[in-house]
């Protein structure tokens, strides 16, 4: 099966991903790509024991871009789990091929503006959306597989096609 | 508000083990709701809910109550894995005494209001477990 969905989630590991993702597509191996967790072992520790029968690999963007062909050859399902646009473009960038980002989750902070109810962009986000549309990924926009997947760029004027 | 008298077992004993909840939704909510329909009004007790809050948000929020508990307290979650239980996780590994009970369920709040006056942080979080486990019962082939 190998990788079943590449998610992009402010929240990483969490509710969504392990309950309702997990329950659909039953992942036997999930990567929290980050280079802030990679480099703090606590924050490693953290999200290993986050997923009760499930492995959890914490990897930095150049660990996973290096390992990411390999994984879609793997006999069972994988997530791969960014935090943010521009982690996934910058995985993109270190050569990971990547054809469909799931956008589940990038909540308010100061400076980015509403999409929906549960996604918000700044500048620096559109940019790097923008990037990502323009070699090729789809961004689709679902939070839990119950809900209606739609493209980034039919929510968000600025990323129309 | 008169400060509390020295000697006296107010409504507030010093040694009283605080409580945090943060769940999904307003389950913390309903929660407290129902259980002060079993035993009545209910104090002492923080509720949270992570709806629309970042990763960054939901653990500063959960900072900014367990920061002042002096001798520990318990954060109850409702379910391991879930973001209320990491971030809460991530904030209480600043403060030592804080101990997290994940799959929290009436019973179990139940048991914590009976028993929050008498033990400690950890034995609270002990016992929780247990009783949260016990409250789980199947019953089947009820007689006619």
């Amino acid at each position: 099966m190998s990788w079943a969905l590449h998610r992009i989630d402010d929240r990483l590991i969490h509710g969504q991903v392990l309950v309702a993702w997990g329950a659909r597509l039953d992942p036997a191996r999930i990567w929290v790509v980050d280079d802030g967790v990679a480099a703090s072992a606590w924050e490693r520790d953290l999200f290993r024991e986050a997923a009760p029968g499930i492995e959890v690999r914490v990897a930095s963007v150049a660990e996973a871009a290096a390992a990411h062909a390999e994984e879609a050859s793997a006999p069972r399902a994988a997530f791969l789990l960014v935090r943010d646009l521009g982690t996934a473009r910058k995985l993109a960038d270190a050569g990971a091929h990547v054809e469909e980002w799931n956008v589940g989750g990038l909540h308010y902070a100061p400076g980015k503006e509403k999409v929906n109810d549960y996604v918000y962009l700044d500048d620096q986000d559109r940019e790097d959306a923008k990037a990502l549309l323009s070699a090729g990924a789809r961004l689709i926009v679902q939070d839990v597989p119950a809900s209606r997947p739609q493209p980034l760029g039919a929510l968000d004027p600025a990323l129309a096609p | 508000m008169s400060a509390p008298q020295a000697g006296e077992g107010g409504s507030t004993p010093a040694k009283r083990v605080p409580a945090l909840i943060v769940t999904h939704a307003d389950l913390a909510q309903a929660l407290v709701r129902a259980a002060e329909r079993v035993v009545g009004s209910i104090e002492d007790v923080t509720l949270l809910s992570n709806e629309g809050l970042s990763r960054d948000d939901l653990e500063d929020g959960i900072e900014a109550c367990v920061k002042d508990w002096k001798e520990g307290g318990l954060l109850l979650t409702d379910f391991w894995g879930g973001s209320c239980h990491t971030c809460g996780s991530a904030a209480a590994r600043r403060h030592g005494e804080v101990v997290i009970v994940t799959g929290i369920n009436l019973p179990l709040l139940l048991d914590y209001l009976h028993n929050r006056d008498r033990l400690s942080a950890p034995e609270l979080a002990e016992r929780l477990q247990q009783k949260g486990r016990d409250s789980i019962r199947v019953q089947r082939g009820v007689p006619a």
